[in-house]
């Protein structure tokens, strides 16, 4: 039995054909099992290199290069909060450890309890006029605030959290393992 | 529709965000009717041949708005367009040189600008396909495109027969997945090749041999924005901007300790003390300006004395800088040097590719040596080891330049701040106001 699912299987042998050269459906692929599963096994690894017809080193190889690609369970939501020079210097780092605090992790490869949230701490995300900010799932966060964070926390914590836009290709961080949710939303 | 917190509306230098603010204008209808978007387009199909928008390209003096500051005519001129088989335009658009958030600003407010500007290059240099290089955080910009470039191809800008000319146009988006070294354009080449982002030797030059192994054009966003403007209005009319060796306008990110941040369109002289002092307010109450990142976090810093700076190219080569990506990152005196310049060694060491050992061990020497300094541990001797890994990092070891960026900023903030070095490394003390980067 495979990790993702026939489906995904046959979108990602759909990729190929989309580029002048197959090779550069690999991170495409790499999306959709990520989008699957939440992070990406080296079952799901092997399983996409099979798929694309290449060795699972070199589609490894590929992933761990990668910051977006996770290559361990993520929470729900995750926060990428940019700590760079132009964000740090009008508080990011304050920013960090109060949502370290507030999502009760410590740790960039922890996953909350809950399993609702993981943080990171990011490079410069592009958007400096709106220092300090982060990424939240597929969503910039601008002027960052300990109120802001809280907010933006229980809202998600709530029953019935607002839907965030829809997105696209994606690298797909936002779920959490499928097996995970399927026994929540049981 | 984003905030706004920049340049928009009509002034006598806005070349790019004359129409930015304008309600809608992401959509092509509101492009075409109230800005004459796609006009260039037009124009440039119907009335000239390639090789005279080319021209018009280089009469503008145009120099690449990505960092390296290449004539972007003589760069599109590399392409052989009778050359036979696919060619190819590719678009950084992996904005994430620390500081920078111009590229954002502009898919974000006018993205057909950007999509107008790319189906001009392709026809110019004979390619029917373009690939946008999209950094994969961008999500609002990636929506704003995919939007644009629907809507371009259901008006027929894009598609078979573009300004009814039989000429097949083609617009596609590659997400990044996080790599810094993705902004070297052949790093880029590889990522969008499905490869490990590693850049390649040259030559061959990306002209020759690009993208798949076909000629290729790589130009930047904001680069391939300005071009409309230049076809509209002529290439002599944007060389009117400017200065001579660099014209026209750029976009700067101020960003950091001023009290109005924001991407502003500079004309190329102006200098530094317009852009922080007058454009994005100075420091904040009480506070006074310390040092500031000229074009990135890549550009060598230069102290609040060297404010007078101006913008262009050669004022800052003068001064042993560069305008880089125009990200101009500022900080206030209540802020130490040692722990900026550290928190900076710590990126550029996470973002070498690993494939030239000078940079992927030198990074880390740097960072090493930072931390012993940072916990009053540091010597004479720590100071003569920066300044070697330094050394070490930099003058062509490196495929690329990201190595070089690392030593330039170990290099320049001792350069101009080397008594707040001493203090932390021989007095093991910081003599900076309270707040401090904790890097």
């Amino acid at each position: 039995m495979s990790s993702l699912s026939a489906h995904v299987l046959d979108e990602i042998k759909e990729l190929p054909g989309k580029y002048p050269q197959p090779r550069s459906a690999v991170m495409p692929a790499l999306d959709l099992a990520q989008e699957e599963l939440g992070y990406l096994t080296p079952e799901a690894m092997s399983e996409v290199a099979a798929a694309l017809e290449l060795d699972p080193g070199y589609v490894e190889g590929v992933a761990t290069f990668y910051s977006l690609f996770h290559l361990q369970p993520v929470g729900k939501h995750r926060f990428y909060v940019c700590t760079n020079l132009s964000c740090t210097l009008r508080g990011a780092n304050e920013i960090v450890d109060h949502l370290k605090k507030a999502i009760g992790v410590d740790d960039p490869n922890a996953v909350s309890s809950d399993g609702l949230f993981s943080y990171e701490e990011v490079e410069c995300l592009g958007a400096c006029e709106f220092a300090p900010m982060m990424r939240l799932d597929h969503r910039y966060h601008y002027d960052l605030t300990a109120e802001k964070i809280d907010q933006l926390i229980a809202e998600r914590r709530s029953p019935h959290p607002p839907a965030s836009p829809a997105t696209s290709p994606a690298s797909g961080e936002v779920s959490r393992p499928k097996r995970t949710r399927k026994k929540k939303d049981a | 529709m984003p905030e706004l917190r920049g340049s928009h509306g009509d002034a006598p230098n806005h070349v790019l965000t004359r129409w930015f603010g304008t309600p809608d204008l992401h959509h092509l209808e509101v492009y075409e009717s109230k800005t004459k978007g796609y006009s260039a387009l037009r124009k440039a199909m119907l009335e000239m041949a390639p090789a005279e928008i080319t021209g018009e390209v280089k009469t503008s003096g145009l120099r690449g708005r990505g960092g390296a500051g290449f004539a972007t005519g003589t760069k599109w001129s590399f392409i052989n367009r009778d050359a036979p088989g696919p060619k190819y335009v590719v678009v950084n658009a992996d904005e994430s040189e620390p500081g920078t958030s111009k590229d954002r600003y502009i898919l974000e407010n006018s993205p057909h600008l950007v999509v107008e500007g790319i189906l001009i290059a392709a026809y110019a240099v004979g390619a029917n396909q373009a690939w946008v290089y999209l950094r994969g955080e961008y999500d609002e910009p990636h929506r704003m495109l995919v939007e644009a470039i629907g809507e371009a191809r259901a008006k027929g800008h894009i598609g078979p027969k573009p300004m009814g000319k039989d000429y097949p146009l083609d617009i596609r988006i590659y997400r990044g997945h996080g790599a810094y070294i993705c902004g070297e354009e052949t790093a880029l080449l590889e990522s969008l090749e499905g490869k490990r982002a590693q850049p390649r030797s040259r030559p061959p030059f990306p002209a020759v041999k690009g993208a798949w192994g076909r000629p290729t054009l790589l130009n930047n966003v904001e680069t391939l924005a300005t071009v409309p403007w230049i076809i509209n209005n002529g290439g002599a009319a944007y060389a009117k901007f400017g200065t001579d060796k660099s014209p026209g306008t750029r976009l700067m990110s101020v960003s950091g300790n001023v009290r109005t941040p924001g991407v502003y369109e500079v004309e190329l002289g102006q200098t530094f003390r317009h852009v922080i002092m007058e454009l994005a307010g100075g420091p904040p109450e009480g506070r006074s300006l310390k040092v500031f990142w000229p074009g990135g976090s890549s550009a060598p810093v230069l102290p609040a004395s060297m404010l007078d700076t101006k913008t262009d190219m050669e004022s800052l080569a003068a001064v042993k800088s560069m305008g880089g990506s125009g990200g101009v990152i500022v900080m206030d005196d209540q802020h130490c040097i040692v722990r900026a310049a550290h928190r900076l060694l710590k990126f550029y060491a996470y973002e070498s590719c690993g494939k030239c050992t000078p940079c992927r061990v030198g990074g880390d020497w740097a960072v090493r040596t930072y931390e012993r300094i940072l916990a009053n541990e540091g010597s004479q001797v720590e100071l003569d080891t920066l300044q070697r890994v330094s050394d070490g990092l930099q003058n062509g070891r490196c495929l690329c330049g990201l190595g070089d960026s690392a030593g330039w900023v170990i290099d320049s903030t001792i350069r101009h701040f080397r008594e707040e070095y001493e203090d932390h490394a021989l007095r093991h003390e910081c003599n900076v106001g309270a707040v401090a980067v904790n890097a």
